[in-house]
This record gives structure tokens, sequence and C-alpha cells, in this order.
């Protein structure tokens, strides 16, 4: 007898083949009796089974599929009918394997009383076997993969591709080396744009290795969605027979491939969607009838991509969702208040069948309605990042969509900063990025919001939900940068410092040390090598509300005011006097910008306006009074006034700046805030 | 000896490093030896808060610049930020407060001790990273009763060496700490 673990997880996974091909031909075989093709596959799927499983001596799974093959030899030979009965005995048999395979892997003992079943089987009773769960031996998908050799060999030939891009960059390196050691100086030109172009080109070819490569190394994490599904077919079947209903279940796109990973969060959310849909959705045979619908009810999943993501749509054409009885539902569980209830409108009220503690069946049955409800949905979409919309007509349909990233490692993200750090925002959930007026603020029971096309949209600020150091950022162009997030059909404006657009950026987990962390999902690695945190939409939308009061208003009002007071220019070729001065008025509102000399000043006026200038006289290169002449001789500052400031007392300067256009003239000795402050008043309020 | 020495790189080796590492191993023979009469401990020493403290090498993966440290928002206040350690998103951890300890500003000479747990690596800011040495245990003394709190918790006692205090550090209880992790709702 060889050493029976060696062997142990190759005959798991081929029994794990050959159970999947007996489930999905049975319940094949069921629809389509007359297909005698189809029975001999079956024949031999059981027949390798038990072959396999005798040679390592896995007696109990050989005899079952020993009792399988007879009864399917059966059918072959036209002895047996290819009936319910018969399949349902069959579909058992390979639950049976299923579930001592499945021991079999977590080294556990054979849950099952072989004899007995045996005997059952013989009897073709299988009631008393009624699988409760399906334990399924398949449940490891994360951890290993089976690659195409195909892909294998492409990620092999582009490594070996990159160890002689590397090469060449090593030759770079020593003709560079050469060249700064070769004995002319300055180093030829001609050499070194040589040297340039070639580096160019071996960077242009490395990147587009890596990004194969990369693809490669993707392609091998992905599998079809079918992985999943072809198990639902099953247990719908089941599922509606247990209640007298009748179901199919369609899936389309079943061969589109999605991130393992996904896969295993995907699979407890379409189950519960299914369930929900079977149990609830779905009327049973007369009902349906007499509402003019065919007596068996479709349950379709569609699966197509759309941009970077996957759509998934879960359609059942049952009795639909009705939004009144849902918060009627809600307001009964205290999932909601009144007030909330009546601000709902239309189909906003489905919704409410995420909220924790939700459920709306009246019956509770064993399968769906335990309370549970779509909170799991909910959780599992969170953590990959999807979105969910819900859409029904009452008496006809109902249909979930969920929104997927591909792959979990790459996601598309905008990016973003906020108080001095870059952060990631998934672009999942970013509906779109705007730039707000003033004028497009408004205030809603003291919280602010914005109106964007129509729609009342809460404006919150990054910074406070995140706890930065405050600071309200106005654009050079006077408006607030923010990204317009969305989930569900909720959306919210959030103010940020810039919007750097959007970028492919790789997933980073935050390790054990910072295990979850609220407000932040992940990080990625920036250009620089710095990571930036990818935030948690969710999160935001969950904390957004009390924090509504932004003062971005004030703010407006507040650089309003400063443009409304004036903008001064201040020019003064003493740094101190410069400084003082300018800090004086801006402590008063006024806008101010300085100069340096007469020369920076008229430089200055000629691309901005002033409604007052503050000059020195002394000053290297054009005085004051030159200063003042050459405004008074410009169209647009002849009425501009002008505050002379100057050491100077004597009456003679203070009549040649008169003269020369001044309105005003202060003697620096006797300068104080107030004598600058109430000129300055006087001429421009 | 210049020819020589090119020679051996070519063959993929270096005579001198090898030489080295033969002084090493009679050196540590040397200390093996002494080991009998006087107990050792091998340790990184560093100043936080003005202070010598030190813990064992063994637990030290590596010490490198402060690099950029992005900040986490509602996290714990020992948890400065977090940086990028090839790859791997690493939390930046300031123990000073948590010792009860000044908190002068990081300078040039600030260094960060990438410390290992068997869940995570963190990275230990400290103000100046003095060395790794044998650390004599013959002064230890357990720790000051006049100490406080996470300082008795997280410090095993003082060493005295050459009349310079040297405050061992407990880092397999503080890389325990829950005080350490972040873990929200």
């Amino acid at each position: 007898m060889p050493d029976k673990s060696k062997y142990l997880d190759i005959f798991l996974k081929e029994a794990e083949e050959h159970l999947a091909a007996l489930q999905k031909g049975l319940l094949i075989l069921e629809r389509n009796p007359e297909t005698p093709a189809l029975i001999h596959d079956l024949l031999r799927s059981a027949h390798t089974l038990k072959g396999s499983a005798r040679m390592l001596g896995f007696d109990g799974i050989s005899a079952i599929a020993h009792k399988m093959e007879d009864l399917l030899l059966g059918m072959e030979e036209g002895r047996k009918a290819p009936d319910t009965g018969n399949i349902d005995l069959l579909l058992q048999g390979s639950d049976t394997i299923a579930r001592i395979t499945g021991a079999l892997a977590r080294g556990e003992e054979s849950p099952v009383d072989l004899e007995k079943f045996l005997t059952a089987f013989e009897r073709g009773e299988c009631q008393v076997y009624a699988v409760k769960e399906l334990p399924k031996p398949e449940e490891a998908l994360g951890d290993t993969i089976r690659a195409k050799v195909k892909t294998l060999d492409s990620v092999v030939n582009l490594i070996g591709e990159m160890i002689i891009s590397r090469k060449r960059f090593e030759e770079k390196v020593s003709y560079l080396k050469g060249l700064c050691q070769s004995a002319d100086t300055p180093l030829p030109v001609d050499s070194l744009q040589e040297f340039q172009r070639g580096l160019e080109a071996d960077v242009l070819y490395l990147d587009y290795l890596i990004q194969e490569l990369h693809g490669e190394a993707i392609a091998l994490r992905m599998l079809p969605l079918s992985t999943i599904t072809e198990g639902f077919t099953r247990m719908v079947r089941d599922q509606a027979k247990a209640q007298g209903k009748e179901v199919k279940l369609e899936v389309v796109g079943g061969t589109i491939e999605v991130d393992r990973v996904l896969l295993e969060i995907l699979k407890p959310m379409l189950l519960h969607i299914l369930t929900n849909a079977v149990d609830h959705g779905i009327e049973p045979p007369d009902e349906r009838l007499s509402r003019g619908k065919p007596s068996q009810g479709t349950v379709r999943i569609t699966a197509r991509h759309e941009g970077s993501s996957v759509r998934i749509d879960i359609r059942d054409d049952g009795r639909g969702m009705d939004p009144e009885r849902i918060k009627q539902a809600a307001l009964r569980k205290g999932v909601i208040e009144k007030e909330e209830a009546e601000l709902l409108r239309g189909n906003e009220a489905l919704y409410l069948v995420l909220r924790p503690g939700f459920s709306t069946s009246e019956i509770v049955t064993d399968l769906s309605g335990r309370g549970v409800g779509m909170e799991v949905v909910e959780k599992n979409l969170e953590k990959v990042k999807g979105n969910l919309l819900l859409k029904s007509e009452v008496g006809s349909f109902s249909e979930i969509t969920l929104h997927l990233p591909l792959t979990l490692s790459v996601i598309e993200a905008l990016m973003i900063s906020c108080c001095g750090e870059c952060y990631a925002l998934p672009l999942t959930y970013v509906q779109e990025t705007i730039k707000i007026r003033d004028e497009d603020i408004t205030t809603v029971g003291g919280k602010e919001v914005i109106s964007l096309r129509g729609a009342t949209i809460p404006l919150v600020s990054l910074s406070t939900l995140l706890g930065l150091p405050e600071k309200k950022t106005l654009l050079e162009s006077g408006k607030i940068a923010a990204a317009v997030l969305k989930l569900r059909d909720q959306s919210l404006a959030c103010a940020i410092d810039t919007n750097h657009g959007s970028s492919e950026i790789v997933v980073k987990g935050l390790g054990g040390q910072l295990k979850s962390v609220e407000y932040v999902s992940g990080a990625t690695i920036l250009g620089d090598g710095a990571p930036a945190l990818i935030l948690n939409v969710p999160d935001i939308f969950a904390n957004a509300e009390g924090v509504g009061t932004v003062g971005f208003r004030k703010a407006f009002a507040e650089s309003e005011a400063a443009r409304l007071k004036g903008n001064i220019l201040v020019v003064d070729d003493s740094i101190t006097t410069r400084t003082m001065e300018r800090s004086i008025l801006i402590a008063h509102g006024y806008q101010v910008e300085v100069a340096i000399s007469g020369e920076d000043a008229l430089g200055k006026v000629a691309v901005a306006r002033f409604d007052l200038v503050v000059s020195d006289i002394e000053m290297p290169g054009m005085d004051g009074f030159e200063l003042t002449k050459k405004l008074r001789a410009m169209d647009e500052y002849r009425e501009v006034p002008v505050v002379i400031v100057s050491s100077r007392s004597r009456d003679e300067d203070k009549r040649r700046a008169i003269e020369a256009g001044a309105q005003a003239y202060i003697v620096k000795g006797s300068f104080d805030q107030g004598a600058l402050l109430d000129t300055v008043e006087a001429l421009i309020g | 000896m210049t020819e020589e020495k090119t020679e051996g790189k070519k063959a993929g080796y270096d005579i001198s490093s090898i030489l080295h590492e033969m002084r090493e191993e009679y050196w540590q023979g040397l200390t093996e030896v002494e080991e009998g009469q006087e107990e050792r401990l091998e340790c990184v020493t560093f100043v936080l808060g003005g202070e010598t403290y030190a813990f064992e090498t063994v637990y030290a993966s590596e010490v490198i610049r402060v690099p950029k440290l992005v900040r986490v928002p509602k996290v714990q206040e020992i948890i400065v930020g977090v940086f990028n350690l090839r790859g791997e998103i690493t939390a930046a951890l300031d123990i000073r407060p948590f010792l009860g300890l000044p908190q002068p500003p990081l300078t040039a000479t600030g260094r960060i001790i990438v410390v290992k747990s068997d869940t995570f690596a963190t990275g230990l800011l400290t103000e100046k990273v003095e060395g790794v040495s044998a650390l004599s245990l013959n002064s230890f003394e357990p720790v000051v009763k006049s100490l406080a709190g996470a300082q008795r918790e997280y410090i095993r006692g003082q060493l005295n060496v050459d009349g310079n205090l040297i405050m061992l550090l407990d880092i397999k209880k503080l890389m325990a700490a829950p005080e350490i992790v972040v873990e929200h709702k």
C-alpha cells in the first residue's frame, strides 16, 4: 500500500471534478432523459471514481460509486428509467461521496453511515438521507490554482525577456561609466544623446514587458463565473421543489472571468440573493397561473463586462418588491423613524432591505428570512468595493444589479489630496468631480448642500471627516474642488484640496498591525515610493451625517469680503516696512500684494487691478514720485489713490508728492497702524 | 594585491570579506568562552526621549532612515503613520508618549528600527540608533519602583554600562500589546 497522504490531494482533486460532472450531468439528464451519450459519460465518471477510491482504499466511496454505476448501467441498458426518482437517488449518491471527500480533506472521520445508506439506496429510498447542507469539497477555491500550460509558458518567456532586458541596462551602465571616465571634458553631446535614445527604448520595452507580465499574472488569478454558478442550478431546483414551486435558473455570461478571491466573496452573496428570489420572489404555480404567468418561474443571472468592472444582474419574474410594504415593515421593526420614511420616494424604500435587522418574509422559512437578510450582501460588497442597485415592479419582477471590480489587486482610483496627504478613492464610488461656486451652496436645516443637475446633495469636508486639521481651501479660481461620491442610490459631495485625476493602482493590505481602520480599506504605493491610503467610501457615507455643517459659505464670504474691501499694492524696498504694512492691511480684511521697487510695481499693475497703492519714496531705481507720475499717466490708474509713506518729513517732499498726484502722505516717524488704516479707509472705505 | 582582489571578485568572492568573516568567527569564539563567567546580551541600543534604551538584537530586523510617513486617520497617538517597507505597508510607532517620555522632534540622526513579531513587522521611531553591542547583565537592576503604568509594564530594568544607564525594553511584550494594534469595530 503506497503512502496514502501523498496521493490524497490528487485523488481529492479528481473526485471533485467527477462529482461536479456528475452533478451537472444529472441535472441535464433530468431535463433531457433521451440522451444515451450523457448517460455513458456519467457512467464513466462513476466508474473512474470507484476505481481511484479503491486504489487508495477508500472503500466507502468505492461502494457508493459502485451502486451508482450499477444504476447508470441499468439506465443505459434500458432496464431503469432516467426519471426524477432515480436521478434524485444518483444525486444523493454524489452528495454523499462529496460529504466523505469533504471529511477526508479536513482530515476528519467519514460522517456517513455507509451500511444504512447502501441499504436505502438499494431500496430506492432517498428522502431519509435528504441533504440538509452541502459541504462542498471545493471550498479551497483560493488556495491552489490550475493554470493553463500556455499561460505559464508565456509567464516564463516574459521573465526571460526581462532578464535580457536587465542585461541591456547593465550594458548601458557600463557604457555610461566609460563615458564618464573618458578624458574628454565636456562630455560629448552626441554620445550622450545616443545613450539617452537607447535608454528610452529600453525603458519602453521594459514597460511593455511589465504590462504583459502583469496581465498574465492577473489572468492566473481569474476563474470563470460558472465555477460558482454551477452548484446553484441544483440548489435552486431543490429549494423550489421543497416549497412546491417550479423555478429554473438561467446563467448568461458564465464564461466571464473574475478574480478567484472575488468569486469566493461573490458566492455567499449570490446564494443569498437566489434564496431570496426563490423564497420571496417567485410565486407558487397556481398563483402564477392566475396572474397569467407561466407556472414555472425564472431566475436569471446575467454577467457582462462594463468598463473595467463586471456587472451581474440577478432578475426574477416573481411578485416584485413593494416599496410601500417594505416601508411599513421597516417602520414596524424600528429600522427607520417615521420622519425618515416620509422622505423616501419611489424605489428609495427598496434599499431599506439592506439595513441591519430587516427581513421582509412574514413567515420564517428554514432557508432564508433568518433575520440576517441582505446584510451579508452589503458586507461582502464593502469588502470588494462594489456597488448595488435595486429595481422592481410590483407583480412583475425584481432585479438586483451588482457592480464589481474585475480583480482586487488592481483598481481604478481617483487620486486626490487633502491636507497635504494623497488619497485614493476607488472609481466605482466616484460619480464625478466638480468645482463648486458660492452660489451652488445652500443650507438645509443648517447643513450645507449643493444642487447638482436638480438633485440636492449634502456637502461635507473630507478633512473634517478624517479628523485632519481643518482648512477651507478655495482654489485660485475661488471655487471648491469636490468629488461627488455615490453609494447605491445616494450621492455625497466631498470637498477636497486637489484632484489629481484617475489612475490604475495596485491594492495592498495594511498588514497584521492595522487590522481594520475606519475610513481606510487599504493602501497603494505612489510613483515616488510613498504610500497613499485608499479610502473606504461606505465609511464616509456612514459618518457623513452630522458633519454636514462645514462653513464653506463662510469661507466664500470671507474671500468675497476681502475682494470687496479692496486690493492694495504695497511698494517698498525695505522688507520690514513691506511686511509690516502688508500684515496690518491683511489683518483688516484687505487683499495685499507687494512690490520691491518702482519697476516691480509697474510690472504688477500691468497684470492686476489694484484699488490703492502704498509706496515709499526712496527706492533704488525709480523713486516713489516717479512711480506716482507714471501711474497717473496710465488710463486705468489715473483715479486710483496713491498713499506715500516716507521717513522724510519736510514740507518740500509732501508738496512734491501732491504734485506728482498722491492723495495722502504719511511720515514713517509718526507711523502707526492707525494712521495707515485711517487713510486707506478714508480713501477706499 | 589589487589585481588579486579584482580577480577574486570576478570569481564571485572577495578576499577581504573572507578575512573579515574569519576574524569575526575568531572573536565570536572568544566571546563564547567569556560567556562562561559573564552573561551577555546582544542588544541594539538607541535613544528615546534623550535616554538610552536597548532590546535584544534578535527582534530587530533592520535599521532604516525615517521615510515619508503617511498619517492614518482616527488611530491612536502611538501610530504616527505608515511607510513603504519594500512594498509592504508598515506602521511607524512613536512609543515615547506611551512610556511617558518627552518627544523632542526627530533630527537627521532619527532612525526607524524595524521589529518583527509573529504576525507583523512594525517600525519603532528613535531619535538615534547607537549601535549593536553585547551588554553585560552583571549590572542588571530590575525596574525602578517609581516608574508608573506602561513604563513598568514594558521596561524590564536598567543596566549600568560604564556609568551610563541603559533601559532594557521588553520588546516582546510591547509587540504583543493590544495598544499598538488597530481594529476598529
